[in-house]
């Protein structure tokens, strides 16, 4: 094959295209009288709109299929939350947990400007991305040391993929009754999110408990908490330490 | 029409695993000749998921098929995911890798959807060098898969079949045909889906991928649009597509996709029934030595 200069710079009229189809004026435009840059012009402006509500279907459902109770608690704020979303958050990654934490973190920004309604939406939001990770973590094979190639000396730390939530409600009836119309009671709660049974769980912990769970991010001897044995076995048990013996 | 001789044997017939379905499909096995992983699953997905697809090696077949290289993109090539492919291939002693020719991504932008290149051959030239890259890369021959796409860029000159057929010829690659894609090509796009099959050389075709579309209606376009949903049964046009390409090529398998309306058990067992009945009805009709026109293929769906 003759070599040949690859035409007006390809990467520059991809990254034009895919601009222009993760903008709001794409995916909710209706494609007519709209002004395509000039490394589009000769595309078909109709096509493209079906192309960027595609692809934007494709990411809403991937948030969607984490935040099934998060966008049934935003309501009727939800279309133009996810207008403002798509114009602020271009798509980065092709992965649904990728998606999920951008949505997180662009309501976390928004909490900032206006209080969410209701006031326990940040934290099923939290809770929801929560059990979205550990489902992907999975149960992650950590649980005992037996001739692990990372072993030393006998100790625990918290578990790989545990997540620890400091919850202003207590939204746990939320995920117990599936329902959103639950009224969460405003308590302090700390809550630990983790893969339990082959599912992941929400447990509420004591305050102490979750203290040393929070401080237990790296590899800890058992002599230096004496008098725990039973308190570490109830949490190796519901799966949110990992014991190395 | 008068064929050339391809030496046909039964190709393989299976479905894309897909984890909503694990568990059904597990308990199904027996109905497939050979499942399709999708290696980003095993890169990007939790450990149980990792857990469940490697579980299946030794079960039966399994093929590997990814959806996040993005080789299209006028970019280098990551090379850390690649090795992460190269892995994935190893653990399920995959006999091939295949990948869309299209592009998903540019740095900083991730559109997690297949989109097409211009056909030309400049294109095709950065396209062949990146093919090279995978092929030194990945340990099993490397496919090239057909998209379906929504839109083309105006300066492609060279047709679909052209532009596939130059870059697998200067690179050895292999193609994985997506009868589905070019049914909705042709149909959307207004070309000849027999005369794509008819300007592949002979043996191009390695794999072959079969699925069932919906239709989009929408007062700005200017016809009903065929979209790629893998939701539905693969319509009878894409059958007989299959026929007149098994008329020509031998791939190795046949893989059934679907995402959507996963629920529907009996359509996707209806769907790889249909397929074997397509494979059967071709080995029997004379090993390759049939004449089969359009006509033919046509009326047979």
């Amino acid at each position: 094959m003759a070599r040949r200069p690859l035409a007006k710079r390809l990467l520059r009229r991809q990254a034009r295209l895919l601009e222009y189809l993760t903008s709001g004026g794409a995916i909710f435009g209706d494609g007519r009288g709209v002004h395509l840059d000039a490394a589009l012009q000769g595309i078909d402006p109709a096509l493209l709109h079906i192309e960027a509500r595609f692809s934007h279907e494709k990411r809403m459902e991937k948030i969607a299929a984490v935040f099934p109770r998060t966008l049934a608690l935003l309501g009727a704020d939800r279309d133009a939350i996810m207008r403002e979303f798509v114009e602020a958050c271009p798509p980065v990654d092709i992965s649904r947990i990728e998606n999920a934490r951008q949505f997180r973190d662009f309501l976390t920004a928004c909490w900032q400007r206006q209080p969410p309604a209701p006031r326990h939406l940040p934290d099923v939001t939290a809770c929801e991305l929560a059990l979205a990770q550990v489902r992907i973590d999975g149960d992650g094979g950590l649980t005992v040391n037996a001739g692990r190639t990372d072993a030393g000396p006998p100790g625990i730390r918290r578990k790989q993929g545990v997540v620890l939530l400091s919850a202003r409600f207590d939204v746990r009836p939320i995920f117990e009754s599936g329902s959103e119309g639950a009224s969460p009671m405003e308590r302090k709660v700390p809550l630990a999110i983790a893969h339990h049974s082959g599912e992941p769980r929400i447990f509420e912990l004591a305050p102490e408990v979750f203290d040393l769970l929070a401080a237990l991010d790296r590899w800890v001897a058992v002599d230096e908490l004496p008098n725990a044995g039973r308190l570490l076995a109830d949490l190796a048990e519901a799966g949110l330490l990992e014991v190395r013996r | 029409m008068t064929l050339t001789t391809v030496a046909h044997h039964c190709a393989r017939v299976g479905i894309g695993y897909r984890s909503a379905i694990a568990e059904w499909t597990r308990a199904n096995l027996e109905r497939f000749d050979v499942l399709e992983i999708t290696v980003d699953h095993c890169i990007n997905g939790g450990s149980a998921q990792r857990a469940e697809i490697f579980d299946l090696v030794g079960a039966i077949p399994l093929n590997a098929h990814g959806v996040g290289l993005s080789i299209g993109t006028d970019a280098p090539l990551d090379y850390r995911y690649l090795d992460a492919v190269a892995n994935v291939v190893e653990r399920l002693h995959a006999p091939t890798y295949s990948e869309h020719l299209a592009f998903t991504r540019v740095p900083g932008r991730d559109l997690a959807n297949l989109l097409p290149l211009p056909r030309t051959e400049a294109v095709a030239e950065m396209v062949v060098a990146k093919v090279r890259a995978v092929m030194s890369r990945i340990p099993v021959p490397f496919l090239l898969e057909n998209i379906s796409y929504v839109f083309e860029w105006p300066d492609s000159r060279l047709s679909d079949a052209a532009f596939l057929s130059l870059i697998c010829g200067e690179t050895g690659a292999g193609l994985l045909l997506d009868v589905e894609n070019l049914y909705l090509n042709a149909t959307n796009h207004g070309f000849d889906a027999f005369a794509f099959l008819d300007d592949l050389s002979t043996g191009l075709v390695r794999e072959v991928h079969m699925a069932g579309g919906t239709v989009v209606r929408d007062p700005r376009l200017a016809k009903p649009f065929l979209a790629d949903s893998h939701s539905h049964p693969i319509p009878a046009e894409t059958l007989g597509l299959l026929e007149y390409a098994l008329a020509r090529h031998a791939p190795a398998t046949i893989v059934l996709e679907r995402d959507d309306r996963l629920d529907a058990a009996d359509e996707i067992l209806g769907d790889i029934e249909r397929i074997r009945a397509c494979v059967d009805r071709w080995s029997k009709n004379g090993h390759g030595k049939a004449t089969l026109g359009k006509e033919t293929v046509a009326s047979a769906g």
